[in-house]
């Protein structure tokens, strides 16, 4: 009988020992938040290594300060990863012309990959006509308002250029700042501004028309979007009181001004939903949102600029390559997981732009955010997008858009010649073959 | 055989270490730099030849050329503010004989903390929301309502006088080590002769601290072309590039922009200028400069 017994409970620990020894490590790097990191934890790496027996994921979470050198300087020495994520697709550009990234075309025909994702969303991944990234999350610009304060005072929801300076006085009259942001912590903030007047006063069509070639940036209508921009930034004071202030606060604050009447909108991305519903939630307001308001004719309606917040790609030197398309795969394969996991951050975060269906939004989610999916889902899916220049910009004029914006809000230069500037960063970029790859416009 | 036993050779067995952890990672990775700033390489990748693309673009470059100018005007400062008050609260010092540990410690103690620390707590002194700013703005103060990091008139002195602050304790210690090693007898004959204590410090203390003095300018001088924290983390070189220095923009084109080769030309500058202003100190010290 105890032979028996010692025989069973050999095989039982030979067994168990045997699985989680057989299992091969998959890596990956991921950019680090507290308040993200449990959840990834235990929701994606914990659940993805109890739903198989083959890989074992494991997560390293690093700061993207730098997270984004380090990843470089191992890929550089032919290590890294397995499973590479980047901030956006200029970096995967730069990888993909190193040869440091496993092309996916393969994987993505045989788990169909192409029909799980939002069409310009797979795209954006698609680079000399191979796919070698994989979103990992995508987001969108838009404009919150204080619905409390703004019920209040009979203030009406702005959606066009008229409306919005006539609500912007009425909020400066009552002590206000209009918007409340600033790029304290993070200097390309004002690529979000920028990125907000090319699309709303341009139009998404001329924004496109330029990022593929056809168009100058030089173009007048370009400079009068940017002129505005500078007029409401710099003149107006209409983030955080003046542009001092706006370049002083951060993240926190934004919020806490939000919250507590400080300003009455927000011009920001969709991943500030979670912060958002907690900030405000405190301070017993209620918030809303809306798109942002078309800024001339020339922008067509309201429309939803479309980005890539970051990326998942597989290291061409991984040492477990297998593993890191099973893990791709699994993701793309459970949209239960997916939703989980954007649920707990209101949408704002690992939103894997897979093609959901209105039932397919569980009902934690705030209204408001219920309502800013399907508006997003119905506006886009009409072809009213725009371009964020954190997603379509090259490398260079990527950065010059945002760095050097400063120098136009300074007086140091005229728009004109910022826009000069700018196209020939474009014209380099293009000769050089470093454009990103863009949707085509129905 | 014998020869390597001798016993002229053993100090260099011992420094071999180091100097083998020096080639590593800063001999060889400077040697590459300097063979990069000839290149298009954007830190992955294919790395192409362009000759000296790099630097005929720099010298074209108007923000690179405002960067210089900031290092110039950061030199200067250096070498004046807190030099002069070091000096100053250093000979003071030397005449207090109680509490004299407690200054020194309150002096020395910016030096101590992290940049990021000491950045962080003048970031918020001046935060618009958080800080002084609306109390100057109660009292009629408008120019400092702002964050003086963040308006482009005086970003650069801002952060130079964050990192003066945190700096001049430091020289207040050297000055004070040099101080203490004058010889008093000078000090008591000048007293029999009625020398003020500024005449005893202008004939007396600096000719005799002279070596110490130089030293100090020269390190200044010198750590003034890689300066780069301070302004990082309290402007980032804003705004609009009124505080950028020469160190942050090899920084935004290397790890931001994809521009290692472009950096690598700016870094080749620096190393230059370095090199000149150590070769122009060893030149006066073999002409028989007392330095």
């Amino acid at each position: 009988m105890m032979k028996t017994l010692v025989s069973f409970v050999s095989a039982i620990i030979l067994s168990v020992s045997f699985s989680a020894f057989s299992k091969t490590k998959v890596t990956w790097s991921m950019e680090s938040n507290a308040d993200r990191d449990p959840i990834f934890l235990e929701k994606l790496q914990n659940a993805y290594n109890s739903a198989q027996d083959k890989y074992e994921l494991e997560i390293q979470f690093e700061p993207n300060e730098t997270r984004i050198e380090s990843l470089r300087t191992s890929m550089l020495a032919g290590m890294g990863p397995d499973i590479v994520e980047t901030p956006g697709p200029s970096y995967v550009k730069e990888y993909q012309e190193a040869g440091m990234l496993e092309n996916l075309d393969s994987y993505a025909a045989e788990f169909g990959w192409k029909d799980k994702l939002i069409p310009w969303a797979y795209s954006s991944g698609v680079f000399d006509g191979s796919l070698y990234a994989i979103p990992k999350t995508h987001e969108s610009m838009v404009m919150l308002y204080n619905k409390t304060l703004f019920e209040e005072n009979g203030w009406k929801v702005p959606t066009t250029l008229e409306e919005l300076e006539d609500v912007a006085g009425k909020i400066k009259a009552k002590g206000m700042d209009v918007y409340t942001y600033g790029s304290s912590g993070w200097q390309p903030t004002h690529e979000h501004l920028v990125g907000i007047y090319l699309n709303n006063y341009a139009g998404p069509q001329a924004v496109y028309e330029a990022i593929t070639g056809e168009r100058e940036w030089t173009d007048p209508v370009f400079v009068e979007a940017l002129e505005l921009l500078k007029k409401h930034m710099v003149d107006e004071g209409w983030w955080s009181g003046s542009l001092e202030n706006y370049y002083a606060i951060g993240w926190d604050d934004f919020h806490a001004q939000f919250a507590t009447r400080g300003a009455a909108m927000m011009t920001i991305g969709t991943w500030t939903f979670q912060a958002t519903s907690l900030g405000i939630g405190q301070s017993g307001d209620e918030w809303g949102w809306a798109p942002l308001p078309s800024l001339s004719s020339n922008s067509g309606g309201p429309n939803f600029m479309i980005a890539i917040g970051t990326t998942m790609s597989v290291n061409a030197a991984a040492k477990n390559k297998d593993g890191a398309i099973d893990v791709l795969n699994w993701i793309m394969s459970n949209k239960d997981v997916v939703i989980d996991i954007a649920s707990d951050f209101q949408f704002g975060e690992f939103v894997v732009p897979l093609l959901l269906d209105d039932s397919d939004i569980p009902s934690t989610i705030s209204p408001q955010v219920t309502s800013y999916l399907n508006e997003y889902a119905r506006i886009t899916g009409e072809g009213n997008y725009g371009y964020c220049t954190w997603t379509f910009w090259p490398a260079e004029p990527g950065v010059h858009i945002w760095k050097d914006m400063e120098v136009v809000w300074a007086g140091d230069i005229s728009v004109e010649d910022f826009m000069y500037d700018h196209q020939k960063m474009w014209d380099k970029a293009r000769k050089k073959n470093e454009t990103l790859p863009v949707p085509l416009r129905d | 055989m014998n020869f390597l036993s001798k016993k002229s050779y053993i100090a260099w067995y011992f420094v071999i270490p180091v100097v083998f952890i020096h080639l590593f990672v800063i001999g060889i990775p400077s040697i590459l730099s300097l063979a990069l700033c000839l290149t298009d390489w954007s830190g992955l990748g294919k790395i192409n030849y362009v000759g000296f693309e790099n630097f005929i673009e720099l010298f074209d470059d108007r923000y690179f050329k405002k960067a210089i100018f900031h290092n110039i005007l950061w030199t200067i400062i250096f070498l004046t503010v807190p030099v002069c008050i070091a000096l100053m609260c250093a000979y003071l010092l030397t005449g207090i004989k109680r509490g004299q540990m407690f200054y020194r410690l309150a002096f020395f103690f910016p030096y101590m903390l992290a940049s990021v620390v000491n950045c962080q707590i003048w970031k918020y002194l001046f935060h618009p929301i958080h800080g002084l700013g609306g109390f100057f703005e109660s009292i009629g103060i408008e120019a400092l309502a702002s964050s003086p990091f963040t308006t482009k008139e005086t970003s650069l002195y801002a952060a130079a006088f964050v990192d003066g602050w945190h700096f001049w304790g430091f020289l207040v210690v050297i000055y004070l080590t040099g101080m203490y090693q004058v010889d008093n007898h000078l000090y008591e004959a000048a007293d029999i002769e009625g020398a003020s204590k500024f005449q005893k410090f202008r004939y007396i203390t600096l000719p005799m601290i002279r070596p110490i003095f130089i030293f100090s300018l020269m390190i200044i001088i010198i750590w003034s072309v890689p300066v780069f924290d301070y302004v990082y983390i309290l402007t980032g070189g804003g705004p609009a590039y009124s505080s950028e220095v020469v160190a942050n923009y090899l920084y935004t084109h290397a790890f931001v922009r994809f521009n290692v080769g472009y950096a690598s030309a700016v870094g080749t500058l620096m190393f230059i200028y370095v090199i000149f202003i150590v070769g122009i100190f060893g030149l006066l010290r073999k002409l028989g400069w007392e330095i």
